[in-house]
């Protein structure tokens, strides 16, 4: 390149676009507004604090942005100096777009530059207005009249989804309840590569994979939560006005590709939504009640709790929940046609099919249908292997006609704002053999077979970093009973048409009675394999093998690695008590060798939904000890 | 076959369909590409890690011609982007008579309020030449239903919005 040629460029330019030659010499009016914005203190306004994502630091003090893209700030001190990028802000507004930028700093800012221009009265005539063409596009394109907060469920076979994921909905002006498929989804999330689960764990603890928001048409996140991921969705529809809606958009599109660290617990996609509303009307005080972690079902409750937020709420049933609903309104001899026709044991031709009323016929079909689209959505089937199957079934039940009795699914009584809150306290005296005890306990989250299922998915616990500090009458003393970081069960029932592993997983830090006044903690990791079959509507009956290490300094051999069977039984009445039985015995054969076995009855009765009474005892045994355990405990949920 | 058609079918051959989460050129902006962590022990892990991560197994690939350079849908590109997203769900419905994405389908080609029973029994009775076989592509659905559409008299006048 020669130094001359591209100086004669720039003078060319120049002459060209004649300067706004602020670099040099700032414009008269950009000082008036920098001396303005100062005057009434604009960069503490809580519009821009929402707008720049702002946190308060908690040990330093001062404020900290949690965009973690130098493209999203004017000024290279900007994520932590609101005032700076403020100023930054104002003199880019004064400027063309840069070379590497596509659209002019008014529009690419363009949220800053709406709240700005209202705050300061930009005077038109020495600011000029940059036009907006591709803003203007994007926002007619989406037509958008309010918005929907959307919120699929866990599934239980779909471990990834514990918690829930959540997203928004950009409803639009003419919509009705039949084109809500049409509008457009804004999602949030972490943009991860290949890598294995161990990596993939680390990276999403400590925020190395980028977060970024995306749009995309709402119909494809309802295929593939719904159909893919058997996840039921919520829609709960916002009362945000046009104007606060158009707000949440014109920052979304200066968020368009901007990085920020994604942390798996705290700044997640739910956290980032929020962070949204907060744009859209700033005296919203969402984020700041998720400073640790920001589990998906706590920020709808955050939502729902906000006066007047919440218009409406839709349930979208998950094609299993479709599925099961199906099998559950066909007597037993049909669902079994539908499963041979669908494992081709039966030809949609054969006698014993075509004789059936049109009706049975009808609802077959469907059946058949739904179940091998589960199948191919499970992994368990290959689409090319039953593509052409389907859609035999489907040309028979277009060829049926009758009168319609469309599925309707019931709506679930409780939504999943309404169950209990996810962190629990608890309060009990018990008796060991005997000997007296208290205890406290405590559970940040998040659910457990015995507590009320009502707004969570029947058969799976999760629990994490539960704590249980036991003070003993008989010694006078307060003891780390048990810690449990992470604890998971997944009970998923089998019938004729699937066949799911039911699972469980745990690690603890736990009491082990090597002899009567000798119980050392010991860190154990306990997991299982088993099957699950459901006992008319209440129960659920399980059988595991499970397996179990111990490994202490207080074992003779360091570590104690057992095996064995394990059952149980988990009974529903409607809809207040949860009784659990379970039988387990462990033998530990490697290592330290010994015998851990117990048998329990436990029960919980929910008194409200903020509080319930959890009562059992467990008889138990551990090397040539055995004793009794009973508690009765009063347990309290909250956020 | 039209030159959209030709260049969605272009895309459509491009991309091997093996399952529902294939798509054509699916409009947005954002990045990601997760395709879920398989076998049990990245399962669990990830479970302990990853409880309110939003995965995506949708690959986006804005840009594709049917998309603005914002990622938006365009506007004549809609019908076949959404049979393309919808297939099987939309496939159900057509055979049933009756469903959401049907609906979504018959408002997307401006199907008026009093026709909307004719054109549910329409489709349904021609599902068989619609899915004309388990490999039938969005254009070739788009095709046939234009096809239905405009053998029928009352009907006629929207198969031109099946574009």
């Amino acid at each position: 390149m020669w130094p001359g040629l591209f100086q004669a460029s720039v003078l060319v330019f120049i002459l060209i676009f004649p300067p706004f030659s602020f670099a040099q010499q700032p414009p008269a009016y950009l000082q008036e507004l920098v001396q303005q914005a100062r005057a009434m203190n604009l960069a503490e306004y809580p519009e821009w604090h929402a707008l720049l994502h702002y946190r308060t630091r908690l040990l330093t003090g001062g404020v900290k942005s949690e965009a973690d893209d130098p493209n999203f700030f004017a000024a290279p001190g900007g994520k932590t100096d609101p005032e700076a990028e403020l100023e930054a802000t104002l003199a880019l507004f004064f400027s063309e777009p840069g070379d590497k930028e596509d659209q002019p700093p008014q529009c690419r800012f363009i949220a800053r530059h709406h709240w700005l221009k209202s705050r300061l009265n930009f005077d038109a005539k020495r600011l000029p207005p940059q036009a907006c063409e591709r803003f203007d596009e994007w926002y007619a394109a989406l037509n958008p009249a309010g918005l929907t907060l959307v919120f699929p469920v866990s599934y239980l076979n779909n471990p990834a989804s514990m918690f829930g994921h959540t997203l928004l909905r950009v409803d639009a002006k003419d919509q009705t309840e039949e084109t809500r498929l049409l509008a457009y989804a804004v999602n949030y999330a972490a943009v991860v590569g290949n890598d294995n689960g161990v990596a993939f764990a680390l990276k999403g603890l400590t925020g190395s994979y980028p977060g970024l928001f995306s749009v995309l048409p709402y119909y494809l996140k309802v295929r593939e939560y719904n159909d893919l991921e058997n996840r039921d969705i919520w829609e709960y529809r916002l009362n945000f006005s046009e104007e606060e809606t158009r707000r949440l958009l014109m920052h979304l599109w200066e968020l368009r590709g901007i990085r920020f660290d994604y942390f798996f617990f705290d700044e997640n996609c739910s956290y980032h939504l929020l962070s949204l509303f907060e744009a859209a009307r700033p005296d919203l005080q969402l984020t700041r009640q998720f400073v640790w972690w920001a589990i998906p079902a706590d920020t709808v409750r955050a939502v729902v709790a906000e006066q007047g937020m919440v218009q409406e709420v839709v349930y979208r049933p998950a094609a299993s929940t479709r599925m099961k609903y199906r099998i559950s309104s066909l007597p037993d001899d049909q669902q079994e046609i539908a499963r041979a026709l669908a494992d081709r044991e039966l030809s949609i031709n054969s006698e014993a099919f075509l004789t059936l009323p049109a009706d049975d016929r009808a609802a077959i079909l469907e059946l058949s249908d739904e179940y091998l689209r589960y199948e191919i959505a499970a992994g368990q089937r290959e689409n090319e292997e039953v593509a052409g199957l389907m859609q035999q079934l489907l040309v028979a039940r277009s060829a049926i006609d009758i009168d319609f009795h469309p599925v309707r699914i019931r709506t679930p009584n409780v939504r999943p704002d309404q169950g209990h809150g996810t962190a629990r306290v608890a309060l009990g005296v018990g008796s060991d053999d005997g000997d007296p005890f208290r205890e406290l306990r405590l559970r940040p989250a998040y659910h457990d077979l015995l507590d009320d299922d009502g707004g969570y998915t029947r058969g799976a616990e999760i629990n994490f970093f539960d704590v249980t500090l036991r003070f003993r009458e008989s010694d006078d003393s307060l003891i780390l009973q048990d810690f449990t970081p992470v604890d998971i069960v997944s009970l998923v029932p089998r019938n004729r048409f699937v066949r799911p592993v039911s699972w469980k997983v745990a690690g603890h830090l736990t009491r082990s009675r090597l002899a009567v006044d000798d119980e050392p903690l010991v860190f154990r990791i306990d997991g299982g394999a088993g099957i699950v079959t459901e006992v008319n509507d209440y129960g659920l009956l399980f059988g595991f093998i499970e397996g179990s290490l111990d490994t202490s300094g207080h074992l003779e051999k360091n570590f104690a690695l057992g095996v064995g069977p394990g059952v149980g039984l988990l009974w529903t009445y409607p809809d207040r008590f949860k009784t659990m039985m379970t039988m387990r015995a462990l033998r530990y054969a490697v290592g330290d060798t010994h015998t851990r076995a117990d048998a329990g009855i436990w029960q919980n009765v929910r008194v409200t939904t903020s509080t319930a009474l959890r009562y059992g005892i467990t008889r138990r045994r551990e090397f040539d000890n055995y004793w009794n355990e009973a508690e009765i405990a009063l347990l309290y949920y909250f956020r | 076959m039209t030159k959209k058609g030709l260049v969605l079918a272009a895309i459509l051959g491009a991309i091997p369909m093996v399952s529902m989460a294939d798509n054509v050129g699916n409009c947005g902006w954002g990045s990601k590409v997760f395709d879920g962590q398989s076998g049990v022990v990245p399962q669990s892990l990830a479970v302990t890690t990853n409880g309110t991560f939003g995965n995506q197994t949708f690959g986006i690939t804005s840009g594709t011609s049917g998309c603005t350079q914002d990622g938006m849908v365009k506007s004549s590109w809609m019908t076949a982007m959404y049979i393309d997203g919808n297939r099987h769900q939309l496939a159900r419905d057509m055979a049933v008579g009756e469903g959401e994405t049907l609906d979504a389908l018959a408002s997307l080609i401006g199907v008026e309020e009093q026709d909307r029973s004719l054109f549910n029994q329409t489709l349904k009775n021609n599902y068989a030449k619609i899915y004309a076989s388990e490999n039938a592509s969005a254009v070739d659905i788009m095709s046939a239903l234009k096809v239905v559409l405009s053998s029928d008299v009352t009907l006629a006048r929207y198969s031109e919005n099946v574009s």
